[in-house]
């Protein structure tokens, strides 16, 4: 804001040199009102064309009817593409699917985050390793992670089931960890928590460091235990952060592509399991654009996808800003 | 008021002058990529395919022969490289100069023969005498374009582990175990002797009994007038595939897939249904069972599952030289060397009696005489009309036959939900 106020304008130029006191003048004005605007366009120029553009362009396309195998079947559609979600067996299954992942990587994700965030904000011997070490999980490109995770979970050689049998599951039958619902949810969640909780722990850390010293000693003085030190004191003085990564893990976590994707034994499919048993949203909207070349059904689940992400968010800031808003 | 309207022009201004400024970047980068010519007209022909066709030989020939022409070649799975393949065609570029493409997907493909290169107008018309009268026709539009030529046929055998039966007890000689199996039944109660012998399963999985089968009748998911037709021939391969599973000796395995790759070396199955191009998969995914393996006859007898065409994708701007290359590649001295190499059977029948096809024996197969036995089969084809929705009918019902061997369908219970799978392929 600051930028854009005029400041006082220089005392009135001297007669002799009217006309180039005047160019003076209009740079400037130039420079102090119009130049901010230049130098923030680039942004607003690529979010137009990147981010304002396709979602525009989207909503049109759901409205039409677009085939790329049958170039006769065009025009207008309606809302046909969005009355046909609500009868689409595949939509609701893709939308359990979306959510049960979500819930079961969001919350055990954000809850050990900020236990880890908690045991490293304490002192530690090589502090810095640690922290780095946390991080780790995030650098590494996902598709590489899934594909070892892909082979941690295979039936007959994979260690997960190496695992359970050490504990005396499954020694008869090994698990077949894409066969159900229940376990394939479980085996992508776990990815998606191994990749987030460091990234997200060092956010938390990089809060919890913000909060001063005396009010712990101030606490600890009334007899308030570590337990209630945290839920009491760090949780509701870190809340933006964590408001912040709510919303953004939702985000992600109902948008989420990459895992279920190589997960499948046959990734080109897109479907997610033999029975869709983890076809999430997005998977489905990359299967039916790209697959059954059905782009404004696709474009309308899209849609459909962007509204359902925009409500989950706003719910969870809400619950999130109650949470730690103190009793 | 006016003040917000000229704050909003200057916004908009700026906004104009900066995407300017993006715009003639690129424009200059574009500009400097056109301009890289010089001496002989060099080509380069984009050929994409799937599987193996013996491209690297024919890259190798192609090359040598005609100096000014390279090759490159991108390899995808399946039905990627299909899909891949029609998106481009709708977009108008980004296509390659020569596609392979398979049996399942030449319907859709040719009705859209103005979309490809139509080979009569690049004098390829003689061709036709080369070839088996259903292949040529296989290829051609209702309109009578021809928009392919020929590579192979899915001839069908069954490929076996020698050892592996060796230690089951069963004989290991082509004729015995040809023998062993006149009907699927049969070979279903051998698989169940197997098991009981080794505890170790006899198929690699039921989508792979169900292919074959299918192969074999009749009519297939489509009959001529683009009609699901799930009670026929589909029927009778699901129930085959429904007793293998039932019966206890199918590894449960997704074929083509890296648990399929590791099943080849595992042993985790001792035979497998070979259309002729099967061969070629087995040594590019297990080079170490060279030598244990032998091919039999396959029950039932008879039967095609796969055979490819090269085409060449209407967009090309090398469509000359795309010719000379699908010329070139289906010549029977290319023909027959892929055969030798890779195991893929020519779809000539002047080759069948070519005594270098007759007298090859196959030496990653035990010696086999491949040349003898899909020469043989090749003769009894019977082709199957394939609808424009064949491939995606065959991957939904394939996804059923996944869930009963996962244990989420009983077999009893899988026909109805097969059926619900390919009408949904069928209307999609």
């Amino acid at each position: 804001m600051s930028l854009t106020q005029v400041r006082p304008s220089p005392p009135a130029a001297p007669r002799h040199s009217a006309s180039g006191g005047k160019a003076k003048q209009w740079w400037y004005r130039f420079d102090t009102r119009t130049m901010p605007y230049f130098l923030i366009a680039p942004f607003f120029v690529l979010f137009a064309i990147f981010g304002l553009f396709p979602l525009i362009f989207n909503a049109v396309v759901s409205l039409r009817h677009w085939r790329i195998d049958e170039p006769d079947k065009t025009g207008w559609a309606g809302a046909e593409n969005f009355t046909r979600l609500f009868s689409d067996g595949d939509f609701w299954n893709a939308l359990l699917n979306t959510f049960g992942i979500f819930i079961l990587s969001t919350v055990p994700q954000l809850l050990l985050a900020l236990i880890l965030a908690n045991l490293l904000n304490h002192k530690l011997r090589a502090t810095v390793f640690w922290r780095v070490a946390v991080l780790l999980p995030y650098v590494t490109p996902v598709a590489a992670s899934t594909l070892l995770f892909a082979m941690f979970f295979q039936t007959d050689s994979g260690m997960a089931n190496w695992f359970l049998s050490l504990v005396g599951f499954g020694e008869e039958e090994p698990l077949n960890w894409r066969a159900e619902k229940w376990s394939s949810w479980i085996a992508i969640a776990t990815m998606v928590n191994w990749k987030w909780i460091g990234y997200n722990a060092l956010l938390y850390l990089s809060a919890m460091q913000a909060i001063p010293r005396d009010v712990y000693e101030a606490a600890a003085v009334d007899g308030a235990g570590p337990q209630r030190q945290l839920w009491q004191i760090t949780v509701p003085m870190i809340q933006p952060v964590v408001i912040f990564t709510v919303v953004l893990s939702t985000i992600g976590g109902l948008q989420l592509f990459n895992e279920p994707m190589l997960f499948d034994e046959n990734p080109a499919l897109a479907s997610g399991g033999s029975d869709h048993q983890w076809q999430t949203i997005a998977q489905l909207i990359y299967r039916v654009g790209w697959r059954d070349l059905n782009l404004g059904y696709a474009a309308a689940m899209s849609w459909a996808l962007f509204l359902i992400i925009l409500v989950v968010a706003a719910i969870n800031a809400l619950l999130t800003r109650r949470l730690g808003g103190g009793k | 008021m006016e003040r917000f309207g000229r704050r909003a022009l200057r916004t908009a201004v700026a906004g104009v002058a900066a995407t300017l400024l993006l715009a003639s970047c690129s424009g200059e980068k574009l500009a400097g990529n056109d301009t890289s010519e010089g001496g002989a007209e060099q080509i380069t022909l984009k050929v994409n395919f799937f599987g193996d066709m013996g491209q690297e030989m024919l890259k190798e020939r192609f090359e040598k022969a005609n100096p000014n022409i390279k090759i490159t070649l991108n390899s995808a799975e399946y039905n990627v490289h299909h899909e891949d393949l029609q998106k481009k065609l709708v977009a108008g570029s980004g296509a390659p100069d020569v596609v392979a493409i398979d049996e399942g997907f030449m319907v859709q493909f040719k009705n859209q023969s103005d979309k490809f290169v139509n080979l009569l107008d690049q004098g390829l018309g003689s061709a036709e005498s080369r070839y088996l009268p259903w292949k040529w026709k296989a290829s051609m539009s209702s309109d009578g374009k021809q928009i392919g030529l020929g590579t192979d046929v899915g001839g069908l055998a069954m490929c076996y582990r020698t050892d592996l039966f060796k230690e089951a007890g069963l004989p290991t000689d082509r004729e015995a175990v040809s023998a062993l199996w006149p009907t699927w039944d049969k070979f279903i109660e051998t698989g169940k002797t197997y098991t009981a012998a080794t505890k170790k399963k006899f198929i690699d999985s039921g989508t792979n009994l169900f292919n074959p089968v299918l192969g074999q009748q009749p009519v297939g998911f489509y009959s001529e007038q683009e009609q699901l037709q799930m009670e026929g021939g589909p029927k009778v391969a699901f129930d085959v595939s429904m007793k293998a599973i039932d019966a206890g000796i199918s590894a449960n395995l997704v074929s083509f897939q890296p648990g399929w790759n590791q099943g080849f070396t595992g042993n985790k199955f001792a035979v497998l249904a070979c259309p002729a191009w099967m061969l070629g998969h087995i040594q590019q995914t297990a080079p170490s069972t060279k030598g244990k393996w032998d091919i039999a006859a396959i029950p039932g007898g008879g039967g095609n599952w796969g055979g490819s065409w090269w085409s060449i994708p209407a967009q090309t701007k090398n469509a000359e030289a795309a010719a000379k290359f699908i010329d070139f590649a289906t010549q029977p001295e290319q023909q027959i060397e892929v055969f030798k190499t890779v195991g893929n059977l020519p779809s000539q029948p002047a080759l069948y009696k070519d005594q270098a096809v007759l007298d090859f024996k196959h030496e990653f197969m035990s010696n086999a005489p491949t040349g003898q036995i899909f020469a043989k089969t090749a003769e009894s084809l019977q082709p199957q009309y394939l609808g424009k929705k064949n491939g995606k009918t065959r991957e939904g019902v394939e996804a059923v036959i996944t869930q009963v061997q996962q244990g989420k369908v009983k077999t009893t219970e899988a026909w109805p939900k097969a059926v619900a799978a390919a009408e949904k392929a069928a209307n999609s």
